[in-house]
């Protein structure tokens, strides 16, 4: 009934409205799903559903969300970014050195990490668009050449020593008792939203993702705006750096080994298509949502840790199983 | 598309390995160990090779390691080395291996996977190579090898004991944050700890999460665990990052004095930890006296020849009362002029 109702509505449609479309079923999938987990742990844990522990979730999403919507737009270009555990880290033990060490105000100590990160996006940019390296190889690289500074700027051992207030960007709460790190998500979902649907490198982003060629051929400066993707997610993944050592008050050498992967399953859980060409922020926040709260009812309900790395295996299989299932019925239909 | 997530993953794994390869050189002692073999006459040349470098528990290994070096006045040179992850298995059988071919007369280390490095052991002594095991040993291990490490299980098991002081009769519940399943030393504090929560059946374990050795995840457990547990009464974590993130959890809970948590290591945050009260007691090892006793043993069986009986180089329970004393303070920040034996 629905799908008939889909059909005939799809079938006079312009693709680009149909893209989007397709992204909307997507997201009500990854949607689904979150709600399903939210109606699932609220049954059967107490505590799940409390101001206390979705407040506790908002703050443990917050760097992985942030970190996400930066890959969003890396991924819709049909790139990847492997590198931002390892820049997150780089941009921790820096971003808490600058403040702990140099003595810089918390405020230019947090740009400095993101700048730091943001450096390191556009060695990854120039290695994609100007040495022409495929971005899985490109940040490859980056994610062990940032690892292994990290190590050698601390001695591998974590640093301390930021002013007291670096706690508010992961810790604090605002008037009215909003996490500030939920906050952070909102609005830097926010700017994604605007750059991805209201600018011209978000559409021309979108655009190189579908078809590199044909975005060279009309004319888009490619290497320019691929560049600024990379410096984007770099930027995002500094940031989402901070605000993981805010959290803890300290510059972690070892932070977000492996983070790379949650982060790239948020996006593809959210309806991201590793193809480039299709992807949204909103997706892209249910995605971490939906691994954040597997994570937390895990250990509301004691789940043992191998457990949980399993489920989140097998929830990014049914996503985009489920995703190009979808797609491919949409697709058959309205052809 | 999910081939992809497998490329991905495969080839992330592949770039930690890689990233883990990566090793530091640090030389001490006196000159370079080139080899001569014999090694009666002239200095004793020792390879002192940690789990890896880089982090505060090996550091006061290398100082013991230097001070019993520093102590023979020129009769024993140390080249100290370590790779830096200690997952870096393969890395650190390269590493030995190299110091048996540039014939160093002896071996003091800590093997990073007991089965693989007995391997290396057995190497090292066909070429004529000293082993002594510091801080962990080898599966089997070789008789006329000896092992100055920390008994892990008795000392964990002692940890019930410790909360049931701290609850009183009432006893309560109690969680538990381990770092790395998988590892001996884990496994070891695991079985102990659960050995002695036996003896305290006022004692309920209500949960149980892994820290991965990540302050930011012990963080993010232990709040998890706050949650689900409203009326927890304590936390035993297994090492450094659990002790951090679950007293910082605590802490921004706003329940600290309210839980009672015992955790392993002695890093100076831990030790302002216990000062502010939010930690209550801490199972500090001797890593000083397991490089000192570890050097010291390998000369003695190169220059005598006799077999040396290894041993456990103990445990302090370091508390609020007694972080001030100087035996404490000794063992906490061990230097040669004042030295934790």
């Amino acid at each position: 009934m629905i799908s008939n109702v889909l059909t005939s509505i799809t079938q006079r449609l312009p693709d680009a409205v149909r893209d989007r479309l397709y992204d909307a079923v997507s997201q009500l999938a990854a949607g689904g799903a979150l709600l399903v987990i939210i109606l699932f742990l609220s049954i059967v844990s107490p505590d799940f559903l409390t101001a206390d522990n979705l407040f506790n979730v908002g703050s443990q999403v917050a760097y992985t969300a942030v970190m996400a919507i930066g890959v969003t737009l890396v991924i819709i270009t049909a790139g990847i970014d492997l590198s931002v555990g390892s820049v997150a880290a780089l941009s921790g033990v820096l971003g808490v050195m600058m403040m702990g060490n140099l003595g810089l105000p918390v405020p230019l100590g947090i740009l400095g990490g993101t700048l730091v990160g943001a450096g390191a996006g556009l060695v990854n940019g120039l290695l994609v668009s100007v040495a022409g390296l495929n971005p899985f190889i490109a940040t490859l690289g980056m994610l062990t050449v940032a690892r292994g500074l990290s190590y050698i700027v601390t001695d591998a051992v974590a640093v301390f020593g930021a002013p007291d207030s670096f706690r508010l960007l992961g810790q604090g709460v605002l008037a009215g008792g909003i996490p500030i790190p939920v906050l952070i998500i909102i609005l830097v979902a926010l700017a994604g939203y605007v750059v991805l649907n209201r600018t011209r490198l978000g559409r021309y982003a979108y655009a190189i993702g579908s078809n590199l060629e044909a975005a060279r051929l009309s004319g888009i400066p490619v290497r320019r705006y691929l560049t600024s993707v990379y410096v984007i997610s770099g930027a995002l993944a500094g940031f989402g750096g901070m605000i993981a050592a805010s959290r803890v008050a300290s510059g972690q050498p070892n932070f977000g080994i492996g983070l790379e992967l949650d982060v790239i399953a948020a996006v593809v859980i959210g309806g991201a298509s590793l193809f480039g060409g299709q992807g949204t922020i909103l997706g892209t926040l249910i995605g971490a949502f939906l691994i954040a709260l597997i994570r937390n009812g895990s250990v509301l309900l004691d789940v043992n840790t191998y457990y949980q790395q399993i489920i989140i295996g097998v929830v990014i299989w049914l996503a985009v199983y489920w995703d190009q299932f979808r797609r491919k019925r949409l697709a058959a239909e309205t052809e | 598309m999910s081939k992809q997530i497998v490329a991905i993953l495969l080839s992330a794994i592949l770039a930690l390995a890689a990233a883990a390869c990566a090793e530091v050189r640090e030389s001490g002692g006196g000159g370079g160990a080139q080899g001569e073999g014999g090694g009666k006459q002239g200095p004793v040349e020792l390879a002192v090779v940690p789990k890896a470098v880089g982090f505060d528990f090996w550091e006061q290994v290398r100082i013991g390691a230097q001070c019993a070096a520093d102590k023979s006045e020129g009769q024993v040179d140390i080249s100290w080395d370590g790779v830096t992850a200690e997952t870096d298995v393969s890395g650190q059988v390269d590493l030995l291996t190299n110091f048996i071919t540039q014939g160093v007369d002896g071996l003091v280390y800590a093997a990073t996977d007991a089965k693989v490095l007995y391997d290396v052991t057995k190497n090292a002594k066909d070429n004529g190579v000293t082993v002594v095991n510091v801080d962990s040993g080898t599966k089997p291990q070789p008789e006329d090898v000896p092992v100055f490490a920390t008994d892990n299980v008795a000392a964990a098991r002692k940890v019930p004991d410790l909360l049931a002081k701290e609850l009183g009769k009432e006893g309560g519940e109690v969680a538990f944050i381990p770092f790395q399943q998988g590892t001996l030393t884990n496994e070891q504090r695991e079985q102990g700890f659960k050995e002695g929560l036996k003896d305290h059946p006022e004692l309920k374990l209500v949960a149980e999460q892994s820290s991965q050795s990540q302050y930011n995840t012990a963080l993010t457990v232990t709040e998890n665990i706050l949650t689900a547990n409203p009326n927890l009464d304590a936390i035993f974590a297994a090492n450094e990052p659990g002790v951090l993130g679950a007293a910082e959890a605590v802490r921004q809970a706003g329940k600290a004095g309210d839980i009672t948590i015992v955790g392993w290591d002695g890093n100076p945050k831990e030790v302002e930890a216990v000062r502010d009260g939010l930690v209550s007691t801490l199972v500090v090892q001797n890593p000083f006296k397991m490089g000192y006793d570890g050097v010291n043993a390998a000369v003695e069986i190169i220059r005598e020849g006799k077999t040396v009986q290894g041993g456990d180089t103990g445990v302090t329970f370091v508390n609020k009362a007694n972080v001030d004393d100087p035996e404490v303070e000794s063992v906490l920040d061990p230097t040669c002029e004042d030295p934790p034996l």
